[in-house]
């Protein structure tokens, strides 16, 4: 290992993990927006989902690398810019968490909703203080997933020249030389980590009901 | 007072879930529709908050058409209880009771205070406030579903097999306290549940539903079990409907009659003496509350372990059901009358008691028959 190489490139390496960060994350946060406006659609009107659910899946199978090169002629953005990156992964994330949405909105029994209805809750308020806490187990491990995933499939927009931790990956292969190789690999894999401890923190922290239910 | 006005349910794939119905549920009263499923006794109760719309008719709560309210509005207005207790699991116990409330935008304060005020009230202990209700037994849930109906005070409460989820012993507890709780509240209620004796136990009046949503009886209990309307709600009601009848006639005037008595402690020769040919002799403790009966082949002397269980005792105020389980359980054939304090007025045997039935038979009583 070459700790010369890490030495004198520490500023490209941190830029390049912030970067990994910001192509990974700000998908996961536009996808659980979306996600969550598209479950509530669903679970409101049921027959809507088939088709939700086709149309995700069918998105899901598309290759990564694919959609990155096809998306610019798509939407019309440069072939290098991050969005095409953005976007792909936006894509991926949602589908993975729109079933989380929906199944965790399922979660809540009839008695709890016509409860709550008998109460005097609106069917919006409803939603926000009701069905989507109690959604929120099975809306955190989706999130788990789609971070992982998308820090993992960051590395591979490096391919189209937008690619973090990946850039360094690529650049190791095509010089024959090991260490940025390693760093890629070692941070990334780092990250992931992190991100998962941070996700499953807050999931503790938001829903502690959810834990002792269990060992009850 | 909630009024139902020729009220019919149809849901859209033609079922008629409720089919003309009129009724009046009384201010302060508990009334419970009764019935076996698909009868629409649920969906009755659910037309009234609007949950479920009515098809024809009207439903009018303190004389205003329920139509004519905002639905949201009403809800927070009649409170609500429902099988299995349907708590919010994310919520603890003391936000689930602030629920109301809450939706009402009281302060925080008060609201708390409210709600650690009614855990006391529905026999909550107050270290249970800051669980969350997959912790607590079924029992308690209820309890804390009770609360959380009673929260914001409202006039009126919707009770939907409030209790039918738990096991017997601890319905019954609460079933009791329910009643206690309604003495001293003057809730006007509205009750639905399956289960007969059920509504025979805590309803004021009673409506007897049918599959197809019709009423076939609608009146008091002791009217139900003495008059049933029809060949359906006598099988309904079912066989031992007599015998239950008995729980609204009253024990007094009941021959009850001196009997001799010996104190703990006596003697062979003192129980010998005063049982004067009988097989048994009622024993007394020093406050002359009943403790048992002495078989007259004893040896020894009358000592507590050695006696025969009194059986279950009853006073003057309580019902001929309760007097005949007496004279039933007892060893001797003969039920013990207590007063108040449980202290010894005399004895009455199953045969005095059936005498006394053939002469006050349950009348047919102040219940009306209606629908």
């Amino acid at each position: 290992m070459d700790w010369g190489y890490v030495e004198s490139n520490v500023d490209l390496i941190v830029s390049k993990l912030v970067e990994h960060l910001y192509l990974s994350i700000v998908p996961i946060l536009v996808a659980l927006v979306l996600a969550i406006v598209i479950g509530a659609l669903a679970v409101r009107f049921p027959k809507s989902y088939p088709p939700i659910l086709a149309l995700s899946s069918a998105f899901y199978t598309v290759p990564s690398l694919a959609l990155f090169v096809i998306l610019p002629g798509i939407i019309g953005t440069q072939i290098l810019d991050p969005v095409n990156v953005i976007i792909a992964l936006t894509i991926y994330s949602l589908s993975l968490l729109v079933r989380n949405v929906v199944d965790g909105l399922r979660v809540t029994s009839a008695d709890v909703r016509q409860s709550a209805l008998s109460m005097g809750y609106t069917r919006t308020r409803q939603l926000w203080s009701v069905e989507l806490p109690i959604a929120m187990p099975l809306i955190f491990a989706g999130l788990r997933v789609a971070t992982v995933a998308n820090i993992s499939m960051v590395s591979v927009g490096a391919l189209i020249g937008v690619g973090g931790l990946g850039e360094l990956m690529t650049d190791g292969f095509q010089r024959n030389y090991l260490a940025p190789l390693l760093v890629g690999l070692v941070l990334s894999v780092a990250l992931a980590l992190v991100a998962d401890v941070v996700i499953v923190t807050l999931q503790r922290w938001l829903t502690p009901w959810a834990r002792l239910a269990r060992q009850a | 007072m909630i009024e139902f006005d020729h009220v019919s349910k149809q849901y859209d794939d033609g079922t008629l879930a409720v089919d003309d119905l009129s009724l009046v549920a009384g201010n302060g009263q508990i009334t419970v529709f009764v019935g076996p499923s698909g009868c629409g006794k649920t969906t009755s109760l659910r037309m009234i908050n609007r949950t479920i719309p009515v098809t024809s008719g009207s439903i009018r709560v303190d004389g205003e058409d329920i139509a004519a309210t905002d639905a949201v509005q009403l809800r927070r207005r009649i409170g609500y209880v429902i099988q299995h207790a349907g708590l919010f699991p994310h919520r603890t116990v003391v936000d689930n009771i602030a629920t109301v409330p809450h939706l009402l935008g009281w302060d925080k304060k008060r609201s708390r205070s409210v709600a650690l005020e009614l855990m006391d009230r529905v026999g909550l202990d107050p270290v249970l406030a800051k669980r969350y209700p997959a912790q607590l037994s079924g029992g308690q849930q209820q309890r804390v579903g009770v609360a959380r109906a009673l929260a914001a005070d409202p006039p009126m409460l919707l009770m939907d097999e409030p209790f039918s989820a738990v096991d017997p012993i601890v319905r019954e507890q609460l079933q009791d306290e329910f009643l206690r709780l309604q003495h001293e509240l003057g809730k006007t209620i509205v009750f639905v549940t399956h289960d007969i004796d059920e509504a025979i136990k805590l309803g004021d009046k009673v409506a007897v539903m049918q599959v197809g949503g019709t009423l076939a009886q609608f009146a008091s209990p002791a009217e139900l079990l003495s008059h049933p309307s029809s060949d359906f709600v006598a099988e309904f009601i079912g066989r031992d409907r007599g015998y239950r009848g008995l729980s609204f006639v009253s024990a007094e005037g009941l021959p009850v009659h001196e009997s001799s008595t010996v104190p703990v402690g006596a003697s062979e020769d003192d129980v010998r003496r005063a049982a004067g040919g009988a097989a048994h002799v009622l024993v007394l403790d020093t406050d002359q509350h009943p403790v048992g009966w002495a078989p007259v082949n004893g040896r020894t002397a009358v000592v507590p372990e050695r006696l025969l269980d009194v059986g279950t005792t009853f006073t003057a105020e309580q019902s001929l059901r309760a007097a005949l389980d007496g004279a039933l359980a007892s060893p001797t054939g003969e039920a013990v009358c207590v007063d108040a304090d449980g202290r010894f007025v005399g004895v009455v045997n199953h045969a005095e008691i059936a005498e006394h039935l053939t002469t006050h038979r349950p009348r047919r009583a102040e219940g009306q028959a209606a629908g």
